[in-house]
């Protein structure tokens, strides 16, 4: 039901000034008393000794999970490149060598670039990925830089950083 | 005219120019941690000389370390003298207004261990009063300094070529010569009841009888609001009204130019603190503490008398005196956090339809009242 | 003594031109204001966007309909989450499907959770330009306090990205109505407090109540929307009027003005907070179990993750879902949502295929900061100050 907001009337209490102003330093000042000599309602966080801890779901930087034995998860299969609304992951994808036992099977990135200045954290790669090998769960932003190439990231760098736990391989199942 | 009495004179001199400037620049600490406190946050506590913060104080060397070396920025088309000469004229009337005020009583340095009992205020060889300049006309002095504040706000606006600035120094120009009305006509009252325009004489009168505030509590109030916005704060900052007009009048300056405004406006804080503590909180007077000691009335006994060492009675007074200053920079502050900002037509309307019309009925009053006691 | 004609005693009194904006304290959200200023009443003010146009509709239609997502957010950036619903409410009606009602009932939430950020950084900037920094800082931490909520559940402050075609991104994560509720209510001790300093302070009322006043007529004529809208007496909420999602089985009111003044604004906005508070109550105590998306084989949402690791079945339709985007029939629809400044209208064009053909966006302030000149026209500069303020322009949206 639609209801009419309240209209203060205007008689001497509002109109003399006093008691309203007398009532908003009741508000400012039992803030002010209790920060200063109860306990503490500040909210501000003293960054970078304190630090909120980000949330599981957090989006940071980018990382490419490993397999067992190290290699990149990434099967080059180019999701995360067409899914990417900013365009901002290039990747070349290269044939193994005939002997290697993934041949004809996979392919695997020659390079992987994130251009971490283009990004814009909307983890849609992370949603395309049909093998769980990009991730955006490392907790972490991307560093200042004095020049903006420091912050396109190159395949072995994401493939050395890890998740909040330290753990750096995939989940897929199929880890071979 | 002794040697004496010119040493004296120019240590005071000092002295106050020290405590005004340190007290200045101490009120940018003051005003972010208070209002940091009444808004849930921290505020500046950064600053650091090796491992010591001293809860943020620092800042106020590391801003004034900025304030130096910043560039100073005159606008092309700006009138460089005016532009120049602003905040002198800004800054200047702030600190010659404490040049009459009287921190304390008569201070006797030869007789500092001794009881006095010759009364607050007393003349000899080594007295001084604690007070620059004690002049007959004190309360005019004040009045008249105060007023020729409102022409560095207003040539600053004038001089800097910016539309904003322009709009600032006008605003400036009718709020403060509008409220100058009102900052005189509420002290008429004090002036019919303490009987004097001396200041020192005023705040003995109060020492002698009761405080201000409680004779002339109208007054006070209307003391407060006109001096507030003499000094455009919040409630009253639309000369500057950040949000309006930018910064207003001095939004074309920069580095110590700036740094000229800000302290004098965070200076008359600390005069309307100290106005607001002479004229009606008794200045240096302490309930019960009287020239020789402590004097307590107890209910059907005599009066119990403790006497004090001179020098300590004028030291308590000293900080009695300091106390009240604070809780009134306490109250400004607390105000300015806490209230919006009026519109110009509203003040206008408030200057001079309700205070100006409210001092003079409290002066009608005061007459009558005070002839019908007579 | 020499003889004057009497006009030329009179002083040229041309009126000045004063730009307010684009970079301007009060002219958030990048607007200019070109004023004509006789003293310091307003003669006429010509209002000028367009400063933060990123080409939103261009854009759209260069990615597949779920890249659309990421832009939305950009959209009204106080309230993120609104849009992402409203975009995504406007493709599941060309699409015609319904999400499950796990589904309906979590965009309820976060909506309105959303919403109450915006409503409390509207009113906390509206106060801040009128002087009243601390109402500001108490609003603003009252916000953050639901952000981080909101980054607990969608992975980021800002731009969530948290909507899908068809569902959600995630679920909530565990023990978050609790933490939820006791966010809302030290968040309405904020709005508590900021009312208690400024509602009945005679300063604000003087600089809000009858400024910026607006007739019901000609606020339809200029096609409000919203809290503004409500403001002038007129109860057009899209949430009661056309509901959608689930909002018909929640018992909350309008809460409408009487003169559609900043005054009326600025209440009306603080009352939707608490009625946002009471859905969001009602919603966490009856929210149903369920799937948050609908079912993966539609075609819409991707597939179950560890089936397509597993299977090739999957495998290939999260392929054609990914590279060929969803399959939208050919068509045009219409859909809009109440959005924190109003209706929020989504107008999408598709020829068939993988991407929009055209994606119109109705920005709620665009229609709602028109009025402005009339609104302000013959008052003073400070009135502008409050006006624009509770009028809530969001660049991101306006300008698109």
């Amino acid at each position: 039901m639609p209801y009419v907001v309240r209209r203060p009337d205007r008689n001497l209490w509002e109109q003399s000034y006093v008691p309203e102003t007398v009532r908003g330093l009741g508000v400012t000042l039992r803030h002010f008393f209790r920060n200063v000599f109860g306990r503490r309602d500040t909210v501000t966080l003293l960054y970078p000794e304190q630090r909120r801890p980000y949330p599981p779901r957090f989006r940071g930087l980018h990382r490419l999970t490993q397999r067992d034995d190290g290699a990149p998860r990434c099967t080059a299969c180019l999701c995360c490149q067409t899914a990417c609304p900013a365009e901002c992951i290039h990747i070349v994808a290269g044939e193994y060598p005939p002997e290697h036992p993934l041949a004809h099977v996979e392919k695997y990135p020659v390079e992987f670039w994130i251009d971490e200045l283009r990004c814009v954290s909307c983890g849609l790669c992370v949603e395309a990925c049909p093998c769980d090998a990009i991730r955006m769960d490392t907790g972490l932003h991307p560093r200042p830089v004095e020049a903006r190439p420091h912050l396109i990231y190159e395949r072995n760098l994401l493939l050395s950083i890890s998740d909040t736990a330290g753990n750096v391989h995939t989940a897929n199942p199929r880890k071979k | 005219m002794n040697a004496f009495f010119v040493w004296m004179t120019v240590a005071k001199i000092v002295a106050f120019v020290l405590f005004i400037l340190t007290g200045g620049a101490l009120m940018v600490w003051v005003e972010r941690r208070l209002s940091a406190m009444m808004q849930d946050r921290v505020g500046p506590h950064r600053a650091n000389l090796g491992r010591f913060r001293l809860w943020g104080l620092i800042h106020i060397l590391a801003d004034g370390l900025k304030m130096m070396v910043k560039e100073d920025f005159i606008p092309r088309r700006a009138d460089r003298l005016l532009h120049a000469l602003a905040p002198i004229l800004a800054f200047f009337p702030v600190v010659v207004t404490f040049a009459v005020v009287p921190f304390g009583p008569t201070l006797d340095f030869a007789h500092l261990g001794a009881v006095n009992h010759e009364g607050p205020l007393f003349s000899g060889p080594w007295a001084t009063t604690l007070q620059v300049a004690t002049i007959d006309v004190g309360l005019l002095f004040v009045l008249a300094i105060a007023g020729t504040g409102v022409v560095g706000a207003v040539l600053a606006g004038a001089a800097s070529d910016n539309r904003f600035s322009l709009l600032g120094s006008l605003r400036a120009a009718s709020q403060m010569i509008s409220y100058e009305v009102t900052l005189g006509a509420s002290l008429v009252g004090c002036i019919l009841v303490f009987g004097t325009l001396r200041i020192e004489q005023m705040v003995l009168w109060q020492h002698q009888h009761v405080w201000g505030i409680l004779v002339q509590p109208l007054a006070f109030l209307l003391f407060l609001v006109a001096g507030i916005a003499e000094s455009k704060r919040v409630p009253f900052d639309l000369p500057e009204g950040e949000s309006e007009i930018v910064a207003g009048y001095f939004l074309e300056y920069s580095g110590m130019k700036f740094a000229m405004f800000f302290l004098g406006e965070l200076m008359e804080i600390v005069v309307l603190a100290i106005l607001l503590t002479v004229f009606f909180l008794g200045g240096w007077d302490v309930p019960f503490l009287f020239a020789d000691g402590l004097h307590v009335d107890l209910p059907f006994l005599d009066t119990w008398v403790w006497n004090w060492p001179h020098g300590v009675v004028v030291l308590v007074q000293l900080l009695g005196f300091t106390v009240k200053v604070g809780a009134m920079v306490f109250l400004q502050m607390a105000l300015r956090w806490t209230l919006p900002r009026f519109r110009y037509d509203q003040l206008m309307d408030l200057g001079w339809k309700v205070l100006l019309p409210l001092s003079l009925g409290n002066i009608a009053v005061t007459a009558v009242v005070l002839a019908a006691l007579r | 003594m020499e003889e004057y004609r009497e006009e030329e005693l009179v002083l040229p009194a041309d009126p000045m031109v004063l730009n307010m904006g684009p970079s301007h304290p009060a002219m958030h959200g990048t607007v200019r204001c070109v004023l004509r200023l006789d003293g310091e009443q307003v003669v006429d003010c010509d209002v000028q966007i367009g400063y933060l146009h990123r080409g939103f509709e261009k854009e759209c239609e260069a990615g597949t309909w779920t890249q659309v997502f990421p832009y939305t957010d950009r959209l009204n950036y106080a309230s993120p989450l609104l849009n992402n619903i409203g975009y995504a409410l406007a493709v599941e009606k060309l699409l015609g499907i319904t999400v499950p009602p796990r589904c309906q009932y979590l965009r309820v939430i976060l909506g309105e959770v959303a919403r109450i950020c915006d409503h409390c950084v509207c009113n906390a900037a509206m106060a801040m330009e009128l002087g009243a920094f601390t109402v500001f800082l108490y609003l603003v931490k009252a916000r953050e306090w639901l952000f981080e909520l909101l980054e607990e559940v969608t992975g980021a402050r800002v731009t969530h990205s948290f909507c899908r075609i068809g569902g959600l991104r995630h679920d909530l994560p565990e023990g978050f109505d609790e933490r939820l509720r006791a966010a809302l209510q030290k968040t309405l001790a904020a709005v508590e407090d900021s009312e208690k300093l400024l509602l009945r302070n005679r300063v604000f009322m003087d600089r809000t109540m009858d400024v910026g006043a607006i007739s019901p007529e000609r606020a339809l004529a200029y096609g409000w929307t919203g809290p503004c809208l409500r403001s002038t007496g007129v109860a057009y909420d899209v949430r009661k009027i056309h509901p959608y999602l689930v909002y018909d089985q929640f018992d909350f009111d309008i809460p409408v003005g009487s003169r559609g003044d900043n005054y009326d604004r600025f209440v009306v906005r603080l009352e939707e907070i608490r009625q946002s508070a009471r859905i969001i109550d009602q919603a966490l105590r009856r929210l149903p179990d369920g799937p948050i998306a609908v079912p993966d084989d539609l075609g819409v949402i991707l597939p179950d993750k560890l089936q397509t690791y597993t299977t090739i079945e999957r495998t290939i339709q999260h392929f054609k879902i990914v590279t060929e985007g969803i399959q939208v029939p050919a068509g045009e629809v219409y859909s809009y949502t109440e959005a924190a400044n109003g209706e929020l209208g989504f107008y999408i064009v598709s020829t068939g295929g993988g991407r929009p053909h055209k994606c119109r966006v109705r920005p709620p302030c665009f229609a709602n900061l028109q009025a402005l000149p009339e609104l302000v026209r013959g008052r003073l500069l400070p009135d502008i100050i409050p006006t624009f303020g509770s009028i809530n322009m969001i660049g991101g949206e306006c300008d698109r």
